[in-house]
């Protein structure tokens, strides 16, 4: 970490590694034993019947631009990834962007909202539980928050999904909004909406609160010990600001850095936990496309996803380097 | 550091959940060794009527097939434990090898190392595992490597800053002036400090193998044949009307009980383990203090 340093560093290692991904993504089904048309021509997994002509392959393989040599199927690879276009899902028929940005919103509402409420959450948890630190209070939700984190999202997901949504029937048990329903205004929609979500929302956020949690009772923690806030006491300024001003903007500095840098955990939960509830986000999407053998499709998602929580921790940095301008870049590297 | 013979002592160092955990996972192990013997039925076959509930012949019920589900989770829990162990064992050793050598050849090895363990840091493990594992086909060994690979970057970062302070020790310099060589260093000093850590992670890696691999097998992307409890969750969510039914009330809990308790039992354990094990936690105080 200590010859990287400077903020032009950083933004090149963060190229170098979208770079990494993008070559990883050309090369993979390249590297990958076995032929496109074999896939293209068998109906089902396993049945290998390739039906093309010496004649017809070398036509498709120009078609393709398979026939050209690598390292210019290399460029032109891309040069389309810099006009947006990721290639032409063989299921769906449909270029993989359009796709792609159909299903998006739906992932990212789920993980905005798991990431805001998560958040919110542990923080009023892990700040109240600072103050009556080791009261039973503070204990029990300690013991309670550890015990559920461990769980993985899905799992978590499935209880919900069977005790809530199949055993009391208060909840939908799939999808994102009811089919073919006639909605009767914007409320009525939303509602809708919020209703199918809760479910996959509440699993996401119930497994992210205990990181948040225990980060937060540590550094509240912390900060209490520290005499500047002996001196603002001593100064005679209210609690309140004294907990504003003090304790929660020092302790919101390792909050932030976490909430972003565990983005990419959360994408991997929201995956699963779509998968459970069948929501149409591209998480199942990327189950979909897996079994289809959509490989275009896998590829563009694969791209979108890891590209996202690329973004997502060079915001992390960015944004911990305006919080808190004593830290190095080394640190803001380190700091998960 | 562990004394041999001090067995109870140590124990006696864990809390109350870890004690427990080492119960349930001592459990698990038994399961997995004398799964042949303590199941009746068979684990592949059908032994009774389809998706009956649990009753005094099948103790947890059977699946659609009349697959006995006790026998299911006995067998399964070998899965879990083999894709654990070895990521584990694979990722481990390989991510303190790394370490090791990033750390003690320093330079451009080290420069180029740690690239590459930040590049896999910041990816997110599971659309790459699905991608990986799309790939390359399923089958235990690919999933303990696809795991493996994604695994061993947090063993490396832990060994390595712990042999660059190592290396700054006096008396690892002194065995050095006295013409020490690396091999030696390596065997008598490095490799029983790192020990305890590499162990450590690899309590860890172990939980986060079987809760990938019971993802990965949820989502239709583990091996078929494996009979994993992940498997058994998958093919009870696949089951048309699972939901309109009392099915999942055995069908689904068992292996859902099952996995929590064996993930959680392990993450309790990692968790005693690293705090008097693991340097780094003062390490750690330290951080937030700075921040």
């Amino acid at each position: 970490m200590i010859f990287f340093q400077g903020k032009k560093s950083r933004v090149i290692e963060y190229l170098f590694t979208i770079w990494v991904i993008f070559t990883l993504n050309f090369f993979l089904p390249r590297t990958m034993p076995g032929d496109p048309f074999l896939f293209i021509s068998a109906d089902e997994e396993g049945e290998e019947v390739a039906q093309f002509s010496e004649e017809q392959r070398n036509y498709y393989m120009a078609y393709y631009g398979l026939d050209r040599p690598l390292y210019s199927q290399y460029f032109s690879y891309f040069s389309d990834l810099s006009k947006g276009y990721l290639g032409y899902s063989l299921y769906y028929n449909q270029p993989v962007t359009i796709i792609l940005l159909h299903r998006l919103p739906w992932t990212l509402c789920l993980v905005m909202t798991a990431v805001i409420l998560s958040t919110v959450i542990g923080i009023v948890l892990g700040g109240f539980c600072a103050v009556y630190a080791d009261r039973w209070e503070d204990r029990l939700l300690y013991f309670m928050l550890i015990a559920i984190s461990e769980i993985p999202a899905f799992l978590v997901g499935l209880v919900l999904l069977f005790f809530f949504a199949a055993g009391m029937g208060l909840f939908p048990l799939s999808g994102a909004m009811t089919h073919f329903s006639g909605y009767d205004g914007f409320m009525e929609k939303t509602g809708d909406i919020l209703h199918h979500a809760a479910l996959p929302v509440i699993a996401l956020t119930l497994t992210r609160i205990s990181g948040i949690f225990l980060l937060t009772r540590s550094s509240i923690i912390t900060v209490l010990t520290k005499t500047y806030i002996k001196t603002a006491r001593a100064k005679g300024i209210s609690g309140q600001r004294i907990f504003i001003k003090h304790i929660f903007r020092n302790a919101m500095l390792p909050i932030v850095t976490r909430v972003f840098l565990s983005l990419g955990s959360l994408v991997g939960g929201a995956i699963l936990v779509e998968n459970v509830f069948a929501y149409p986000g591209l998480g199942k999407l990327m189950r979909d496309a897996v079994m289809m053998h959509d490989y275009p499709l896998i590829q563009g998602i694969f791209l979108m996803v890891t590209i996202s929580v690329l973004s997502a921790n060079f915001i992390a940095d960015l944004v911990y380097k305006k919080l808190d301008p004593r830290i190095s870049d080394a640190a803001a590297a380190d700091g998960h | 550091m562990m004394m041999p013979g001090k067995y109870l002592t140590f124990i006696n160092r864990f809390s109350k959940t870890g004690q427990t955990g080492l119960i349930i996972v001592g459990i698990v192990f038994f399961m997995a060794i004398f799964a042949p013997l303590i199941s009746v039925h068979s684990h592949k076959l059908s032994s009774g009527p389809p998706l009956s509930s649990p009753n005094g012949e099948h103790i947890l019920g059977t699946d659609e097939l009349g697959v006995d589900l006790w026998a299911q989770i006995c067998f399964g829990s070998r899965i879990s434990l083999v894709i654990g162990m070895g990521t584990a064992l694979l990722a481990g050793s390989c991510g303190g090898l790394i370490g090791v050598l990033a750390a003690y050849s320093g330079g451009m090895t080290d420069r180029i190392l740690m690239r590459i363990i930040d590049i896999i840091t910041v990816l997110p493990d599971l659309p790459v595992m699905i991608v990986l594992a799309a790939f390359f086909g399923p089958g235990l060994i690919n999933i303990i490597i696809v795991l493996s690979l994604f695994s061993w970057v947090a063993t490396a970062r832990i060994v390595r800053s712990q042999v660059l302070q190592l290396k700054e020790q006096l008396y690892i310099k002194s065995a050095e002036t006295y013409g020490a060589g690396t091999w030696y260093l390596m065997k008598r000093h490095f490799l029983p400090e790192i020990f305890p850590l590499v162990a450590v992670s690899m309590i860890r890696l172990t939980g986060k193998a079987i809760v990938a691999e019971a993802g990965l097998s949820f989502l239709g992307l583990g091996d078929p044949a494996s009979g994993s409890w992940g498997l058994i969750i998958h093919h009870a969510t696949s089951f048309t009307g699972i939901y309109y039914t009392n099915f999942w009330k055995w069908w689904l809990i068992a292996p859902w009980i099952a996995l929590t308790l064996m993930v959680s039992s392990l993450a309790f354990i990692s968790r005693d383990f690293e705090r008097f094990a693991d340097p780094r936690m003062d390490r750690r105080k330290n951080r937030y203090q700075k921040q």
